[in-house]
């Protein structure tokens, strides 16, 4: 079992009971307490929720860990980086342009959602090759909002 | 019991729209919901007798459009409208606009939300009836001599706005040099959270306690103080935790209290209820903040104390009924405490977390309650508030009340998107919360995104995703139409970019 970059191994000593299969519920316990989690996920990929904390467990093999080392490492180090809206919501100002040369951590663009301000900021320095959103757009989750060279 | 109304409107969403219900539904009265396009699946709309739909998901087009609103209260035949809280709840122009429709409107009368609705006049006036205010400006600021104001008032300060609420419209400035660019975004957040970007300064009261005054009042001159409320658990200026009665306050402060509260209401014409905000410094003064002329967000925590439905009684008297002596004597007993559910990420920031509800489970027992807005596999929309439900505990004292809210947390499970529990899970441990002893900084000094996940967390989620895998789990959370069907498989992605060496940092 993978945490973060980390092998971790499963407690010892402790039983665990499903309260709800469908839900993922399950009782934890060691004989002298006991603790309610959460389970979600499926196949690799699980998040298992312990006193309101959301903690991702991987179970993958090898080959898979390799594939995405590799994906990550494409990301950090060449090409274009596309900057997607990590939340739906309104775009209320892009504070950068075209052609920008901007820093790591520079405000781009700010996404109001849930009455919130949200400022996206850049991944990694770099020059603004294209902006996708103007002030006043709604964006969904996921949408391009520009791309850095 | 005559009903008070024969069909009532509430004009809200989420859990507040369902409390209004409760109270309709005790008190004999038929309700009508309204919904926008995202909320047409929503909770309270199953729970009213029935629905009016208002508009696109957008606030302005839907819960904030009183056109709409009254349009849906004279299809459905409703009498009365109640606000809730939010939205259109302040708004002197919609309650003007509710009578002029011939219709009751439920809260104060619509000159008092005008009044208390620019926070720089109810400065003045709360100044006018005696009642101390926080130090700062009591006219706008101006961009030319925003500088030069400051420096009057001294750093660090509070950028406010003048029509606000919420911590919308609110910086905080340290330097000279920080002025113009938080007054700009001071400006900007109030221009579109309230139409109005006027903004004004205080000096920030810290460290500084939040306490505020319930207060509920009839159309025959009575008014009732029914206690405080500390609200200093807080995150950017909103509230997370409140309790009554307010911790290690002596009796001659919480008479001071009452009496500042009562001044207050005394400067307008006041019936229905109200809170009027103050901040205790270190030496026990306090300073007037605002009064917010609705009911609260955690006015249960005033109802589990004194045992009044104040929802019940804000549309009784809203009728014309007389509050009793029962109400106007009411003794609180015990000490309440409510923890606020979000759909939010402590761990960063407490930022809004999009997505669906997978798993509920709320906690029952003796002395606890539920105000709940949302349930299991329940869609978020991304336009409102990402308040989730309100936790209340009720004991004889504060040490039972803590160790009951501990006990209910243990039992709560919300699945499908990272919540504010955990920061709770470690708040009914902090050794400051426990002993009564904090302040409005309490999130920002000793939380600051929490401590790490403890080995033995890790390996009990190590052993609960193996075990998972072997017995063939396959939970999702939400629906499959959700924004993101597989949300923990993006999250565990992006927790990867971020862990690896050398990655780009956000």
């Amino acid at each position: 079992m993978r945490i973060g970059d980390r092998s971790v191994t499963p407690a010892a000593g402790w039983t665990l009971t499903w309260l709800d299969r469908e839900h993922g519920v399950v009782r934890l316990s060691d004989g002298r307490r006991s603790r309610l989690a959460l389970v979600e996920g499926v196949g690799a990929e699980w998040v298992v929720t312990i006193d309101g904390r959301r903690i991702e467990v991987a179970a993958t093999t090898w080959r898979e860990r390799v594939l995405a080392d590799a994906d990550v490492a494409a990301r950090a180090h060449g090409g274009p980086i596309e900057v997607k809206a990590t939340l739906p919501g309104l775009v209320v100002a892009v504070t950068t342009t075209e052609g920008a040369e901007v820093g790591e951590g520079d405000a781009l663009v700010t996404i109001e959602a849930m009455k919130m301000q949200n400022e996206v900021r850049a991944p990694r320095s770099g020059r603004v090759a294209h902006v996708a959103v103007a002030a006043g757009q709604p964006v969904a989750a996921g949408a391009l909002l520009l791309r850095i060279e | 019991m005559q009903p008070p109304f024969r069909r009532l409107l509430v004009a809200n969403r989420g859990e507040i729209a369902l409390r209004v219900m409760r109270a309709c539904g005790e008190l004999g009265i038929e309700t009508v919901a309204v919904y926008s396009d995202a909320d047409a699946g929503a909770l309270h709309v199953a729970a009213a007798d029935r629905a009016e739909r208002i508009g696109p998901p957008a606030a302005a087009e839907s819960y904030l459009s009183a056109d709409a609103i009254l349009a849906a209260a004279d299809r459905a035949g409703a009498e009365a409208i109640h606000p809730g809280y939010g939205f259109l709840s302040e708004n002197a122009d919609f309650a003007r606009a509710v009578v002029a429709a011939g219709l009751t409107f439920v809260g104060p009368p619509a000159a008092t939300l005008a009044a208390l609705g620019d926070k720089l006049a109810a400065r003045r006036s709360a100044a006018g009836a005696g009642v101390p205010i926080v130090p700062g400006l009591t006219v706008p600021l101006d961009d030319g001599e925003a500088a030069l104001d400051l420096a009057d008032v001294g750093f660090p300060a509070l950028l406010k706005a003048a029509a606000g609420g919420g911590g919308r419209g609110m910086r905080r400035v340290d330097r000279p040099e920080d002025v113009a660019p938080a007054l700009a975004a001071a400006r900007r957040e109030a221009g579109a959270a309230f139409g109005d970007a006027t903004i004004y300064l205080e000096r920030l009261l810290a460290p500084a306690r939040h306490v505020e005054v319930q207060l509920l009042g009839d159309r025959h001159g009575n008014l009732a103080v029914l206690g405080e409320r500390d609200c200093s658990v807080q995150r950017r200026h909103q509230k997370l935790v409140e309790e009554s009665p307010a911790p290690g306050l002596t009796a001659a402060q919480r008479d001071a209290l009452a009496d500042s509260a009562r001044r207050v209401a005394g400067t307008v014409q006041f019936d229905n209820a109200a809170t009027v905000e103050f901040l205790l410094d270190g030496g026990g003064n306090h300073y007037f903040l605002e009064m917010n002329t609705r009911l609260q967000v955690e006015h249960g925590v005033t109802e589990l104390v004194t045992g009044l439905d104040l929802v019940a009684w804000q549309i009784r008297v809203a009728a014309g009924e007389r509050l009793p002596e029962a109400v106007l004597h009411a003794e609180p007993r015990g000490h309440a405490i409510e923890v606020r559910l979000y759909a939010e990420d402590p761990h960063h920031d407490f930022r809004p977390v999009p997505g669906s509800v997978g798993a509920w489970r709320m906690p029952g027992g003796p002395g606890v309650r539920v105000d709940a807005g949302v349930g299991a596999d329940t869609m978020l929309p991304s336009e409102y508030d990402p308040l989730l439900a309100k936790l209340l505990v009720h004991d004889v004292d504060r040490p039972a009340a803590v160790a009951r809210l501990r006990r209910a947390l243990d039992e709560t499970l919300i699945g499908g998107v990272q919540t504010d529990l955990s920061f709770l899970h470690w708040l009914v441990d902090e050794p400051g919360f426990v002993a009564g002893a904090y302040d409005t900084d309490l999130v920002a000094d000793r939380w600051a995104d929490g401590p790490p996940v403890s080995a033995e967390d890790e390996a009990l989620a190590a052993l609960v995703a193996a075990e998972a895998r072997l017995a063939g789990i396959s939970s999702s959370p939400g629906r499959a139409d959700a924004p993101a069907a597989r949300p923990w498989a993006e999250a565990a992605r992006r927790a990867a970019l971020r862990e690896r060496p050398g990655a780009p940092r956000r």
